[in-house]
């Protein structure tokens, strides 16, 4: 019979489904902003213009502290991450031990 | 409709005179107006070709005049034109100009104004006797007419209570415009009494009127373009501060999603230590 965690399998769950989810939604975005943006009348070009200056005149400065945390929490959550597979590799040979024990 | 443009007929021309391009279905009536423009009068010509041949000639007279003896005539009448206006444009000021005044005006200048009211000069003239030519050509009704509106001018500039002094002569900007365009006159700094005797009490009147009215005009149309950039700053002012607001939360967002992974990946993590740690035991 198989031994389910029920923990890691809502964690993997809901870790599957809010990426897949938040994927589509940023292409459908992303795919909506492309359509409207590569229209040749003279209102979107201006509006790209428009959107182009912006961008060129966005101060990174002000946002710098917070990408910053972003980042950093990013790296956290990697090294996290990888940190679950020494404890897995420990679990596993943990139980090959005890089952050679059983056998023996 | 023809979609082609009218042929020129080129005018006969004098002898060492530049040829004048005249369009060939040029009414009669604008012939007339832009002989007329060029201070000619175009009642003394009879035909067409007459006309034509007339405003080569004047044309000709107008490439041979000194440069700075026309801008001369043109501070002297208080003319607005750019200073690098063309020749063209500067004798079509002088041709505007009918003052009978001339103090202040230099020799050369008086020179290229004798001409332009047409009078055959052959360059030995004195000052004033070209003064005295000027005089006789304006004939004696016009003369009398002319000091008829002198007096009615002071007397209106008395009633008005206008002062006679001036500031000096300005050119305006130079043009941006390709040559050839005539230059708009602005309001032209000239007493009423002076604008009475030179177009009568009702034009001198309208003519004040006008320029003050112009004045009023632009006036209030800079106020309103400086009203409509200060809008356009703020606009642009708050649109900017929208979207730093708007990223800022964006990355708010960004940021306690990762939070919460981290949160989540923690606990996971814990759990699999104490589960590892248990299960040894």
């Amino acid at each position: 019979m198989p031994e389910i965690d029920f923990f890691h399998f809502f964690r993997l769950g809901v870790g599957w489904i809010a990426t897949i989810y938040a994927t589509l939604t940023t292409i459908q975005s992303l795919y909506g902003w492309y359509v409207y943006l590569s229209s040749g009348d003279r209102y979107t070009s201006l509006m790209r213009r428009y959107l182009l200056v912006q961008a060129v005149r966005l101060r990174f400065r002000a946002f710098a502290g917070d990408l910053l945390v972003c980042l950093l929490l990013c790296i956290l959550f990697l090294i996290i991450w990888r940190a679950h597979y020494p404890i897995w590799q420990i679990e596993s040979i943990w139980r090959d031990v005890q089952r050679t024990a059983q056998a023996d | 409709m023809s979609s082609e443009p009218p042929k020129p007929t080129e005018a006969p021309s004098r002898p060492g005179a530049a040829p004048m391009v005249v369009p060939a279905d040029l009414p009669r009536d604008e012939l007339e107006h832009l002989v007329e423009e060029f201070g000619l009068d175009p009642g003394a010509f009879k035909t067409r070709q007459h006309l034509v041949a007339a405003l080569q000639e004047r044309k000709a007279l107008i490439a041979a005049m000194d440069r700075e003896a026309m801008l001369d005539v043109v501070r002297w009448g208080r003319r607005p034109v750019p200073v690098n206006s063309t020749k063209e444009q500067l004798a079509l000021e002088i041709a505007r100009i009918k003052s009978m005044r001339f103090e202040g005006l230099s020799p050369r200048g008086l020179c290229v104004l004798a001409q332009m009211r047409g009078i055959r000069l052959n360059g030995r003239e004195s000052p004033e006797a070209i003064r005295r030519m000027l005089l006789r050509q304006e004939g004696f009704f016009a003369r009398f007419a002319r000091r008829r509106r002198a007096f009615v001018g002071k007397l209106i500039a008395g009633l008005l209570g206008e002062a006679e002094s001036e500031g000096e002569y300005q050119f305006l900007p130079p043009q941006q415009s390709p040559p050839g365009a005539a230059p708009t006159p602005p309001a032209r700094p000239a007493s009423i009494a002076e604008d009475i005797e030179e177009s009568g009490l009702l034009g001198g009147l309208a003519s004040r009127v006008k320029k003050s009215a112009d004045v009023y005009l632009n006036q209030k149309l800079d106020e309103i373009e400086q009203r409509i950039d200060r809008k356009l700053d703020e606009i642009d002012r708050r649109l900017a501060e929208w979207r730093d607001k708007e990223i800022a939360n964006r990355i708010r967002i960004i940021k306690i999603t990762l939070w919460a992974s981290v949160v989540v990946a923690a606990i996971s993590l814990l759990y699999s230590y104490i589960k590892v740690y248990f299960a040894s035991r």
